[in-house]
């Protein structure tokens, strides 16, 4: 009997009789159904389908809100997986580049969001970064508070800025700098909003020299944070990367 | 020759997406604003390290004996 070259379906030989056709079809058919749903296993919406050998499929059902897709420990197949409490999961990974830059559409499923901006690089000189809530310069809504003058507790301190520093100045030339930027409970919409800042940056005119800079980024917005806005204090980026954390 | 306009970036984390345009002529005043008031918190910061290093002057120490003392 002839077959079919990749999944060996039965076909008519050129001598079968032509009574024998309808049979012939049906066969094939079936045959032809069989292999098409083993190529997509699905049953359900939301369904994945993966390889469990070089030519066998099968399905995996959609996970729960919040879930991700992983393999599982034995790195044989993929699994949904629930977070352990303080994992953290890489969102994004950004150039500074322009006069500005903005992560927008940062999904609302973590805890909080956590920062780390490598080697920023300004093309201006003693130049410091600044972050912007929800990318929101409406005047009035930011703030920045040094470290050492969060500890006067009892005095009350205004709202004057459009954006929050978190760093110290950097060299325009030399940049091995860190920053790092921690954002609490950041899709509630009950509370003000805030980011702890610790950066170490490049002196800029000691460039084996170190600049240490602790603050807070403070909004005086009860909004969820969706996007963040970052900007040189003036002119643009030379270089520099922003990876986006998202922690349970 | 006309100045270029500076360039924004926008990332949309979920998709990946990348949008980079020309900055509009409210952004760019905004930078502006933004930019100066950032000089305002450098002459700030400066006039500050100023006083400091008067004060010192006045009362005979160097600010690694300050530091010495305070630690």
């Amino acid at each position: 009997m002839a077959t079919t070259t990749n999944y060996s379906w039965t076909t008519p030989d050129d001598t079968a009789l032509v009574k024998d056709g309808a049979s012939a079809i049906r066969t094939l058919g079936t045959s032809i159904d069989t292999t098409v749903k083993a190529l997509n296993p699905g049953t359900t919406s939301g369904d994945l389908d993966y390889y469990t050998a070089a030519t066998t499929k099968a399905r995996i059902a959609k996970g729960t809100a919040g879930q991700v897709f992983t393999m599982n420990s034995g790195a044989t197949a993929p699994e949904w997986q629930t977070l352990n409490a303080g994992s953290m999961t890489l969102i994004s990974t950004t150039t500074l580049t322009g006069a500005s830059v903005t992560l927008s559409s940062i999904p609302q499923t973590y805890n909080k969001l956590f920062l780390v901006i490598r080697n920023f690089l300004p093309a201006t000189d003693s130049d410091f970064l600044q972050m912007r809530f929800n990318a929101d310069a409406t005047a009035n809504r930011h703030k920045t508070q040094l470290y050492y003058s969060v500890f006067y507790y009892n005095t009350a301190s205004a709202f004057g800025a459009t954006s929050s520093q978190i760093s110290a100045a950097n060299d325009n030339a030399v940049s091995t700098s860190i920053i790092t930027v921690e954002i609490p409970d950041y899709t509630n919409t009950a509370t003000w909003k805030m980011g702890e800042t610790t950066a170490l940056n490049v002196d800029p005119t000691t460039t084996t020299s170190e600049q240490f800079y602790k603050g807070i980024a403070i909004y005086n917005q009860t909004t969820a944070i969706s996007s963040l806005l970052f900007l040189p204090s003036s002119g643009n980026f030379t270089s520099g990367t922003i990876l986006l954390y998202g922690v349970k | 020759m006309t100045k270029s306009k500076p360039q924004i970036k926008i990332v949309n984390v979920e998709t990946g997406e990348e949008i980079v345009r020309d900055a509009t002529a409210e952004e760019i005043a905004q930078m502006e604003l933004d930019a100066a008031l950032a000089e305002t918190k450098k002459v700030e910061a400066q006039a500050k390290e100023t006083a400091k290093a008067a004060i010192l002057d006045r009362i005979g120490l160097t600010a690694d004996e300050l530091k010495m003392i305070l630690g």
